[in-house]
């Protein structure tokens, strides 16, 4: 059996492409359009991977991250961050919560600034969970 | 102590006289004829002159004469011998201040004298006095003088253009500004021109009525006109005006302009420049929404290759709508970004505003219904044709519904009913509204602060943070005005209201 992938992202166009990237390579797609989407989807199906966005309203991809992070049962999944913003802007925000008391949570194991290539995303999921 | 001259040819009696006066504490001096006395009154100038009348050679008469030509303010007393009435009464004629018979007595003397003195003292304090007022009156003149020209200089070196007439409306007064600015000199226009003439009709007519009627007049605060040069140019100015009073009667009028033709010109400048600069700040914080357009047409290139490679129509369909939806968003921000950064001027048509209205409803339905949105219409019927930019109402329209419509489903209460009501009216003085209103998340304080600021969106990647200025600059290029009400968890109201022209059948 092929292994769990989330995408959590708010624009339809971004799962419609990842999810067909997923499909080809042989893995099985969920898909949250928003940050609390993705914690419940998470919670129920421990996926093998989370591809993440940044910019999503109501919950945003920095605070999701962190929970992520923070969570025993959670922290192991690996997450790949894929999104518009810069990586050093999605550091400095990480770095900012935690200098006003919140625990330092790691890199995430792989950052993609969008648009990024089919072929290319494919082979980081690989290195990623093989 | 008063000097005093005595001239007798009688040495016996200036001797005793001369006694008996300087005991009394007069200086005396003396004279023996009425040449010699002459000659002492010009080297001594006594006060009083003491002198006989009957003398041989220059006779008492004579020497009062001359001694009045030398000086008018000397008092002269004639002592008169038994029988002279008639000099006497010649001399007092002459100017002499009084006359004592011979035999001199003293008591008779010291009245003479005193009186004289009297006179004396009267003439010196009269010419002080003289003196004293004619003093004062060169002061007050010269203040007057001084403070008249420095009012001269005052209106003179004004910036302002000061325009003042007098009671029929005449104009008298038009400094250097008012010259600079209605391009008239001082001679073509002060006693020759009317205020109705050199004045904009609304402000002219005003003047001239309130002059008419002398009644009181509250005057013209600072207010905008145009007026119109020598040259027929339009010059934009800052205008005050009121009458001038003097005991409760208009004596006249005055007019303060202000040029603001150089001040507007730096206000567009400035307006211009920010503009640029905004569009620099939003292309850079457009970067990840461009990613996002970019990441879905490449996305949906992809996906409707594995399609077509698989012979999978739905692959095909759904790759292929991506290629649209990011074409629509491609085409959106670039036309953004163009009439953000482009002076635009309304074009002006014949138009419906209800039927733009309505376009806009329908065009926003399908995404309102998706997400359980009511659409609600409250459209005024009564509004018919009116001219005004049909562009202007359906973009910012547009942009206002979808907003809404977006704070609802950004609305994390999902046990409301959401509402997104579009209303149109009139309003007095030409005037239509447009509002979109709705019952989503609403705003914070930050977000209504930062609301017309470029590319500041609360709609993460979908946003461009250009929607809002676009619609500030429309209405404003179309003379409106956009206000804004919101609570958060509340929803929002954004109010537009434009200014039409009615369309005459």
């Amino acid at each position: 059996m092929g292994k769990k992938v989330l995408i959590v992202d708010d624009d339809p166009d971004i799962i419609t492409f990842v999810v067909t990237v997923l499909e080809e390579n042989g893995y099985i797609s969920l898909m949250a359009l928003n940050g609390e989407m993705g914690m419940t989807i998470i919670k129920a199906e421990k996926p093998d991977l989370i591809i993440l966005d940044i910019l999503m309203p109501k919950q945003s991809g920095i605070k999701m991250y962190r929970d992520l992070k923070s969570d025993e049962s959670l922290k192991k999944i690996p997450v790949i961050i894929l999104s518009g913003i810069a990586k050093r802007t999605f550091l400095r925000s990480q770095e900012a919560l935690t200098a006003f008391g919140d625990e330092p949570v790691p890199e995430p194991d792989v950052y993609i600034e969008k648009p990024v290539e089919p072929e290319e995303l494919a082979e980081t999921i690989k290195n990623v969970i093989g | 102590m008063s000097k005093l001259l005595l001239i007798d040819d009688e040495k016996g009696i200036v001797r005793v006289l001369s006694i008996s006066l300087k005991s009394d504490g007069y200086d005396v001096v003396t004279a023996y004829s009425g040449e010699e006395g002459l000659e002492v009154f010009q080297r001594e100038s006594p006060d009083i002159v003491l002198t006989d009348i009957k003398m041989p050679g220059m006779d008492g008469l004579e020497v009062l004469k001359r001694v009045k030509d030398l000086n008018p303010d000397t008092e002269v007393i004639i002592i008169t011998g038994h029988g002279d009435m008639g000099s006497a009464i010649e001399a007092l004629q002459y100017g002499a201040s009084d006359f004592v018979n011979k035999p001199v007595r003293d008591e008779v003397m010291a009245i003479a004298l005193e009186r004289a003195k009297e006179k004396l003292f009267m003439k010196r304090k009269l010419r002080e006095y003289t003196e004293d007022l004619e003093n004062m009156v060169r002061i007050a003149t010269e203040e007057v003088r001084r403070k008249s020209e420095f009012q001269d200089k005052l209106i003179t070196s004004s910036n302002d253009g000061i325009v003042a007439t007098d009671e029929g409306g005449k104009i008298v007064i038009f400094n250097p500004g008012a010259q600079k600015i209605f391009g008239y000199s001082r001679l073509e226009v002060v006693r020759k021109t009317s205020i109705t003439d050199l004045f904009p009709p609304e402000i002219g007519e005003e003047f001239k009525k309130a002059l008419e009627h002398k009644k009181i007049f509250k005057g013209f605060d600072w207010k905008e006109v145009m007026i119109t040069a020598k040259n027929g140019e339009s010059v934009p100015t800052r205008f005050s005006g009121s009458l001038l009073y003097e005991n409760d009667e208009a004596i006249g009028s005055v007019g303060f302009f202000q040029d603001l033709t150089e001040i507007q010109r730096l206000e567009r400048e400035l307006i211009e420049s920010e503009r640029l600069a905004a569009i620099g700040q939003t292309v850079a914080g457009l970067a990840h929404y461009i990613k996002n357009i970019l990441s879905g047409l490449k996305g949906g290139a992809y996906v409707v290759k594995i399609g077509l490679d698989k012979d999978d129509t739905n692959k095909v369909r759904a790759g292929w709508q991506m290629v649209e939806r990011n074409v629509g968003r491609v085409s959106e921000l670039v036309l953004n970004l163009l009439t953000y950064s482009k002076e635009r001027k309304p074009e002006y048509q014949v138009c419906l505003p209800n039927e733009i209205a309505e376009d806009v409803c329908v065009l926003m339905e399908t995404k309102a219904e998706e997400n359980n949105i009511e659409i609600i219409r409250n459209f005024d019927s009564s509004i018919g044709k009116v001219s005004l930019d049909p562009d202007t109402v359906h973009r910012t329209l547009l942009n206002l519904v979808s907003n809404a419509i977006d704070a609802c489903i950004f609305d994390s209460n999902a046990s409301k009913k959401w509402q997104v009501s579009i209303t149109t009216a009139l309003e007095d003085n030409g005037i239509i509204r447009l509002e979109v209103s709705d019952n989503g998340c609403g705003m914070n304080e930050d977000v209504k602060k930062n609301l017309f600021t470029s590319f500041f969106s609360t709609k993460g990647g979908k946003g461009t943070g250009l929607g809002l200025l676009v619609t500030r600059k429309l209405v404003g290029e179309h003379g409106g005005k956009i206000n804004v009400t919101s609570q958060s968890g509340k929803g929002s109201t954004f109010v537009i209201r434009l200014p039409y022209s009615e369309v005459i059948h």
